[in-house]
């Protein structure tokens, strides 16, 4: 481990997010609000901070970064990113105490989405717009950003790439990583474009086109609003956004094929077919729980129920209707959701759908094996067989993130926090939904969680986005053995 | 650039780290899962796992968009499948293929003109062999590079402890030997390159690299203190495939070989097809057999087994029973630095080989030749100057030629030049071109046409 590499690269990432803090700056010259200050000072602060690491940590020539060296700086760096991007927020005048800052600044990177703020739209539009910039930047993943516009990560892009975009299956689009980086990037921008466009359609103004899109793509869930996209209250606004949703639950790849001229690229992909298949399902369940007891018209329970379905499977976590009012059974069903997740190499969070799909497989080959012992079997994915590694590492992934759920609840529960919103939050955090269950439902927020407990969700929310193994693998002893 | 490189071994894992460090789009195929994630752990290339004579692996991996295609997996079956195969989805795409087998040697030709899918034939075997013989001209060189059909040589020598250089300015070194000094182009010391100026002071111990024409080369060498002698005996440990095409060699040359091996049958097959040359059956690290040969006697020792450490010991186990010239086999490239350091200087490698080879068919611009020397750190290319190209036409001093590259030679028909700031490069001129690896993708610029003829 090069310590001084490390901090070097990361000083260098931190000196990036200083600069893209110029965009809410603008919006918050153009509104004249009170962002103006807190921002240009973050902007200093963070900048300021950059540079002195950068200085004092000169690069000697290197040209490899190891396996262990992108990780560290993977998650450190995401550490101290959240940490920055914290500062408009607690020197503006809506968060009182660093904590929720800083729990508000990771809930946007890591698009979360859970929020400490009771009257958002109280909020000045600067920082609004910051908090849902940063989901964006978080989203298709800030490092992987800077893979692709900055030249200084060289051949070490690609350790990075991996830490930060960890995947059952790797695949890249383009021969060089920065390529890859790029590509995505620009499938995700200009599916973002789109969603403004189409927002500003219905009859949106440009400011909150842009902060939903902002916060569809990458499956975040901030809203401008404090009712949520319920605030519209508009079959054409929930429309758009479920569709997007599941846009950026699908795996960008899949778009990038798309956009070459494949469309059938999403049919052909068996991960997608999972995905989209599951969704439809959940979808027909709750719309015929809800219906009757809930809402009146069919109709109605399936604009809710397939919205709220969407929001927490592709774990944006937006609410169109408050769900806690629902039977149990949907609610639970909305509860289980938020481990399911999207697909692998999209925005969305949870546990991820091919790695379902592996277990359910594995289970099945388990149970054919009981009743043929002599029979070879292999788990496939689209006719391909999957590696044994592959497998034994999305078993080890699903034991770690269960067992981390577990123990993170025990934790927040030991608080004196209820069972429900024990268990609620922080499925919502590690799976990168938002919205709860109980005290942290959709309707309420994350203020009142004990103050310990808001560090244990923080951190859940990084183990989450990160894919659990980067960030874990910094509390493991031998990570630090020479 | 796209390139597609079918198989993930030695050869095809360096090329690929080769390229890639150069910024070209490279796909690696190989049907070895651990092979592949080998290469996608340390290169930033895209990697596919297939069978690379599969049309639909070589489909997956864009063969339509390649513009060169390299198959050099250890199977010549598969190479030449994949060339096929390629052809077939992608006429376009330039195909070099590498062929080990030795009964396709008479052939090499008639694929190269009458196979329409194969580009270059890539031989391994044939280029070691050509190099041992190039070594074993120049006494003491480390590296020897013929450029412009052999008019120019590109040499590379250790500075002895007493050579009267030591400690010398280039500036200084016709005063002192009365003699005009070659084109030296590069100097390494501590494992550092340097492209010296005249006021650089040589010291003993210094790798130098100069450029000189082969009438000349006697002198040049004796300026740095070797002697050129010819050689009579050599003594060649393995008899695989290298050291019998070595020994057939040395036979047209009337040197008198002796040849060492290991396995009876071998042995019997050597004797077979070879005439002159002394087969041995017995173990090369055999103390007894090789005193028994007289190795104090010998020119050169070779040793070509395929086991690389027996190569290593059985190489400083001869230096040390009084041979005076080794030239040592090694394949796995992380041992080639750590070779010097034990005392062993002259050093091949098939694999090493091969890369070198392929090189001169993946630059850009009239390329003819390209070598990459000190451990891939640097690189000399022979090309041709096109009309259109910018170093044409003007003083090489007020071309913008790339930090740490050089114009080291001029080939004008039948005259070689060593250049000055002065020299005028010609419309079809050859140049050699010295270059550390970071001034590559620059050279290519310049060597290429200009874009405003298109």
């Amino acid at each position: 481990m090069r310590w001084s590499f490390i901090l070097n690269i990361i000083g260098m990432l931190i000196i990036f997010l200083g600069i893209c803090m110029i965009f809410p700056l603008f919006f918050g010259l153009y509104f004249k609000d009170q962002s103006i200050i807190p921002l240009a000072q973050s902007m200093g602060i963070t900048i300021g901070s950059g540079l002195s690491l950068v200085i004092c940590f000169r690069r000697t020539k290197v040209e490899h970064i190891s396996h262990r060296e992108g990780m560290a700086i993977v998650a450190i760096g995401w550490t101290a990113i959240g940490f920055f991007g914290a500062f408009p927020f607690y020197l503006g005048p809506e968060f009182s105490t660093f904590v929720d800052a800083f729990f508000e600044s990771v809930s946007g990177f890591t698009t979360t989405g859970s929020s400490i703020l009771t009257n958002i739209e109280a909020v000045s539009k600067g920082l609004l717009f910051w908090r849902s910039f940063i989901q964006w930047l978080g989203g298709m993943g800030i490092i992987v950003l800077s893979v692709a516009i900055l030249p200084f990560l060289g051949v070490g892009g690609m350790q990075l790439y991996k830490a930060e975009v960890p995947s059952p299956v790797p695949d890249k689009l383009k021969p060089r990583i920065r390529d890859t980086a790029t590509v995505l990037w620009k499938v995700y921008a200009l599916i973002t474009l789109a969603q403004v466009f189409l927002l500003m359609m219905g009859g949106m103004d440009f400011y909150d086109a842009l902060n939903h899109a902002f916060t569809t793509m990458p499956t975040g869930g901030f809203s401008t609003k404090n009712t949520s996209v319920a605030h519209f209250d508009s079959v054409y606004f929930d429309t758009v956004i479920i569709i997007f949703m599941l846009l950026a639950g699908i795996n960008f790849s899949l778009h990038y094929q798309f956009l070459r001229g494949k469309p059938l690229a999403f049919w052909r992909d068996s991960e997608c077919r999972f995905f989209l298949g599951s969704v439809l399902i959940l979808i027909v369940i709750v719309t015929f729980n809800i219906y009757g007891t809930v809402y009146e018209t069919i109709g109605q329970a399936f604009r809710y129920g397939a919205f709220q379905v969407v929001s927490i499977v592709t774990t944006t976590g937006y609410a169109s209707a408050d769900y806690e009012l629902w039977p149990s059974m949907s609610q639970l069903i909305l509860l289980l959701c938020m481990f399911l997740g999207a697909s692998a190499g999209s925005t969305g969070g949870g546990m991820k759908c091919l790695r379902v799909m592996l277990a359910l497989k594995y289970c099945y080959k388990e149970l054919f094996s009981l009743i043929h012992p002599r029979a070879v079997k292999h788990i496939k994915i689209g006719g391909v067989p999957v590696h044994e590694d592959v497998i034994r590492s999305v078993l080890g992934f699903m034991g770690l993130y269960v067992g981390l759920f577990a123990f993170s609840s025990v934790l927040i529960a030991s608080m004196g926090v209820d069972l429900v919103t024990s268990v609620a939050s922080v499925a919502a955090t590690i799976g990168n939904i938002g919205p709860g269950l109980g005290m942290v439902g959709p309707t309420d927020n994350f203020a009142q969680m004990p103050y310990l407990g808001k560090w244990v969700l923080i951190w859940c929310m990084l183990l989450g986005r990160l894919e659990i193994y980067t960030v874990i693998i910094l509390f493991v002893p031998e990570f630090w053995r020479k | 650039m796209k390139v597609i490189i079918v198989g993930a071994g030695e050869v095809g894992f360096h090329i690929a780290s080769h390229l890639a460090r150069e910024n070209k789009n490279v796909v690696v195929i190989d049907k070895d899962p651990a092979a592949i994630r080998r290469v996608s752990d340390n290169i930033d290339v895209q990697v596919v796992i297939g069978s690379g004579s599969s049309p639909v692996v070589l489909k997956e991996a864009g063969i339509k968009e390649a513009e060169i295609l390299l198959a050099v997996t250890d199977s010549d079956d598969t190479n030449l499948g994949a060339c096929l195969v390629s052809n077939l989805i992608s006429p376009a795409t330039k195909k070099l293929c590498r062929i080990r087998y030795a009964d396709y040697d008479e052939y090499h030709e008639a694929l190269r003109e009458n196979a329409p899918h194969i580009d270059t034939i890539i031989n391994p075997e044939i280029e070691v062999v050509k190099k041992i013989f190039r070594l074993m001209s120049v006494p003491g060189a480390v590296e020897v590079n013929d450029f412009a059909d052999g008019r120019v040589v590109f040499i590379g020598i250790y500075l002895d402890e007493f050579a009267k250089l030591s400690g010398v300015r280039l500036s200084d070194i016709y005063a002192k030997t009365g003699k005009q000094s070659p084109l030296i182009a590069a100097v390494v010391r501590d494992e550092e390159l340097i492209i010296p100026r005249g006021n650089h002071k040589l010291k003993a111990g210094d790798l130098i690299y100069f450029i000189s024409e082969k009438e000349k080369l006697i002198e040049s060498l004796s300026i740095f203190d070797k002697n050129v002698e010819p050689i009579g005996r050599v003594m060649i440990v393995g008899g695989g495939s290298i050291g019998f095409r070595l020994a057939s060699l040395l036979e047209k040359n009337s040197i008198s070989t002796k040849i060492i091996e290991k396995n009876p049958d071998r042995c019997t097959e050597l004797a077979e097809k070879l005439n002159k040359a002394v087969v041995l059956h017995g173990d090369g690290s055999d103390q007894e057999l090789l005193r028994e040969e007289n190795i104090q006697d010998m020119d050169v020792v070779v040793t070509l087994t395929n086991d690389e450490e027996t190569n290593i010991l059985t190489s400083l186990l001869a230096k040390r029973m009084g041979a005076s010239k080794v030239i040592t086999k090694v394949s796995k490239f992380s041992y080639i630095p750590l070779i010097s350091m034990i005392g062993l200087e002259q050093v091949v490698s098939p694999r090493l080989s091969a890369i070198n080879t392929i090189l001169q068919h993946i630059r850009v611009g009239k390329v003819l030749a390209a070598k990459s020397i000190i451990d891939e750190q640097a690189e000399v290319m022979e090309a041709v100057a096109l009309e259109t190209s910018e170093i044409v036409g003007k003083p090489i001093r007020e071309i913008s030629i790339p930090k740490g590259a050089l114009v080291t030679g001029i080939m004008r028909k039948d005259t070689v030049i060593i250049p000055t700031g002065e020299s005028v490069i010609e419309p079809n001129d050859r140049i050699i071109i010295f270059a550390k690896k970071q001034a590559i993708p620059e050279i290519e610029k310049i060597l290429a046409v200009k874009l405003e003829f298109f």
